[in-house]
């Protein structure tokens, strides 16, 4: 086994053995149901939000409605839950002279933290986003649904968009794990390491809210988030979604590349 | 000092086998923060087989030169070598045949002993999950094996520390306050366990503030004052250099026996405490100062060692002044 093969299995025990991981993965999993539970129990639709004036008509509006919550705040709280905190609680509890004293590197410590974290922040968005889709199919039903053009999509093309557009929301979310990670690393403490993400993540998305230069606006990870948009359109369009992609794997390397230096060179004195 | 030659090592070591590659060797080591050396120009070599005390008060750099040692942390100047490997640094390569703990070891709280040894085990590799049950019996922890680290007491914590560490099958053992926050039992069972380990010929290096743990489990000592060595060398060594005692004597007029102490052939620094008479001297001259004062009608009511002669010349090297210190060295 290679070292880190090695610390990511060790790293993935060490994470379904939480319970805060454990608690969070169940949230995710029936919170869809609750929320489709309760939107069906009421008379009132959120016509504010995308789809969600055709809940009652198909299931495949219940993930798009969830995914546009979650796109704001959720999924970046989320992925800081995950990595917020797995190297700063490595400080707090002085556990990391205990990995560091053993037979890996910290280059394999790193990285397979980091693969660690995101196999679980990626499990994470499948589990609400199959969680949310089979909560809608099945007590709303699976028929067709409109897209943002006003084209009516079969069943299965509608599962597909419904796929894709989860799908483009898995790289930003990654950013702001990397985000969450590097400033776990450079303040050592799992409270900035979780707020500071959502924090840029809220003050992202207002930035999207003003009427300011689009220059910025499309630099900002709160902007990818709703990228899926333009895949939901007829005709689509792909150039947000691209764009945003790029710009998430820029926000992902630089705060990957930052906290690896950073650990690579830093000494453990506490604990 | 080096010690590769043939030497019996004294109260709780091991004959010192010849061996051209010491199993730990320090050179000009320096580490600072800020305008504060931690540890300064650090020489130190341990010879193979050897259980070696690095005595020191709190402060004085032993657990820094144990980060350095494991690579936690990066000396500013000089270099160790482990097993005749260099390039420390956090390589694993360095590491090899190397466990221990630095401070007290950590565990994942939320995980059970059994649980965290086996996570070791697979950072570690090579190491078979297989041993975990003969090393939490050895540790006396096979009953709580099963049970999460956050419940365990202090000294389970330590146990588990040494059960984690001799995972690896090190040949050399790196203990940091081994018996730190140990109730007295803990503390006995702690030291009959690195005697054991002793005896099979693995090299212990061994921290400690405590004279009287080293002098009864080592066989070498490095005592370090402000980041430097104070003395390397034998117990033996150690032993030889220690020969005027506090002694406390309390007698019928204190007043009066400290004037005849002060004339006393063989007995120095004597001063006067609430407690009785404080001075430094050796059982000959102690037996004839007895006597002077009984000829002279001063009744002696009380006549002890509150600290040994070890624990003495340690206080003397830690807290004396720059010239007892070179002189020691």
């Amino acid at each position: 086994m290679s070292p880190f093969a090695a610390v990511y299995r060790v790293e993935t025990r060490k994470l379904l053995a939480q319970t805060r991981v454990r608690a969070l993965l169940l949230f995710l999993l029936v919170v869809p149901w609750i929320y489709i539970g309760l939107i069906l129990h009421q008379d009132r639709l959120p016509l504010e939000t995308l789809y969600g004036r055709y809940l009652k008509d198909t299931g495949f509006a219940t993930p798009l409605a969830i995914l546009v919550y979650a796109s704001q705040w959720v999924l970046p709280l989320i992925a800081a839950l995950l990595a917020g905190d797995v190297f700063s609680s490595e400080d707090q509890l002085g556990t990391l002279k205990t990995i560091l004293t053993r037979s890996v590197g910290r280059t394999a410590v790193f990285w397979g933290k980091l693969a660690a974290v995101f196999s679980f922040t990626v499990l994470a968005i499948v589990i609400v986003a199959v969680s949310a889709t089979l909560a809608g199919v099945i007590t709303v039903g699976n028929d067709p649904l409109v897209d943002v053009g006003g084209h009516l999509r079969s069943a299965s093309s509608a599962a597909g968009l419904v796929a894709i557009s989860w799908a483009t929301v898995v790289l930003p979310t990654l950013a702001f794990g990397a985000i969450a990670m590097m400033v776990s690393i450079l303040t050592r403490s799992s409270v900035l390491g979780v707020i500071v993400p959502v924090v840029i993540g809220l003050v992202m998305q207002l930035y999207t809210f003003l009427n300011a230069w689009d220059t910025v606006r499309h630099l900002l990870l709160g902007w990818t988030m709703s990228a899926w948009r333009g895949v939901m359109d007829s005709p689509s369009y792909y150039t947000p979604l691209a764009r945003g992609l790029v710009v998430s794997a820029v926000y992902l390397v630089v705060a990957t590349t930052v906290a690896f230096v950073v650990f690579r060179r830093r000494d453990v004195a506490g604990g | 000092m080096t010690a590769q030659t043939t030497h019996t090592a004294g109260a709780g070591g091991s004959d010192v086998a010849e061996d051209p590659v010491p199993v730990v060797r320090a050179v000009g080591l320096v580490k600072r923060y800020g305008d504060l050396a931690a540890v300064d120009g650090v020489d130190l070599t341990v010879p193979a087989g050897a259980v070696y005390g690095l005595l020191g008060p709190n402060g004085a750099g032993k657990t820094t030169f144990m980060r350095i040692l494991f690579g936690l942390i990066r000396p500013d100047e000089g270099r160790i070598e482990l097993f005749g490997r260099s390039e420390l640094a956090g390589r694993v390569e360095a590491l090899e045949d190397v466990a221990g703990f630095v401070e007290t070891p950590r565990f994942y709280p939320y995980m059970s002993a059994r649980a965290n040894l086996e996570a070791l085990a697979t950072l570690d590799r090579r190491v078979s999950a297989d041993r975990i049950p003969e090393l939490l019996e050895q540790v006396e922890l096979t009953d709580r094996a099963r049970s999460k680290v956050g419940e365990f007491s202090y000294g389970m914590v330590q146990r588990l520390g040494v059960a984690a560490a001799l995972m690896r099958s090190p040949r050399l053992l790196v203990l940091d306050e081994p018996t730190n926050g140990l109730d007295p039992a803990g503390i006995r069972d702690m030291r009959a366990l690195i005697s054991r380990l002793a005896s099979t010929g693995i090299t212990v290096l061994l921290s400690s503030h405590n004279m009287l743990e080293v002098e009864e489990v080592c066989g070498h000592v490095a005592i370090m004052r402000r980041g430097r060595l104070a003395f390397d060398g034998s117990m033996a060594e150690l032993r030889a250099m220690a020969q005027d005692v506090e002694y406390r004597l309390v007698t019928g007029d204190d007043a009066r026996a400290a004037d005849v102490c002060r004339g006393a052939p063989g007995v120095s620094n004597v001063r006067t405490a609430t407690d009785g008479i404080r001075l430094d001297s050796r059982p000959g001259p102690v037996e004839a100062l007895t006597a002077r004062l009984g000829a002279m009608g001063i009744g002696i009511r009380q006549l002890e060692l509150p600290i040994t002669a070890l624990e003495t010349l340690f206080f003397r090297l830690t807290e004396g002044d720059a010239a007892g210190e070179a002189a020691a060295a």
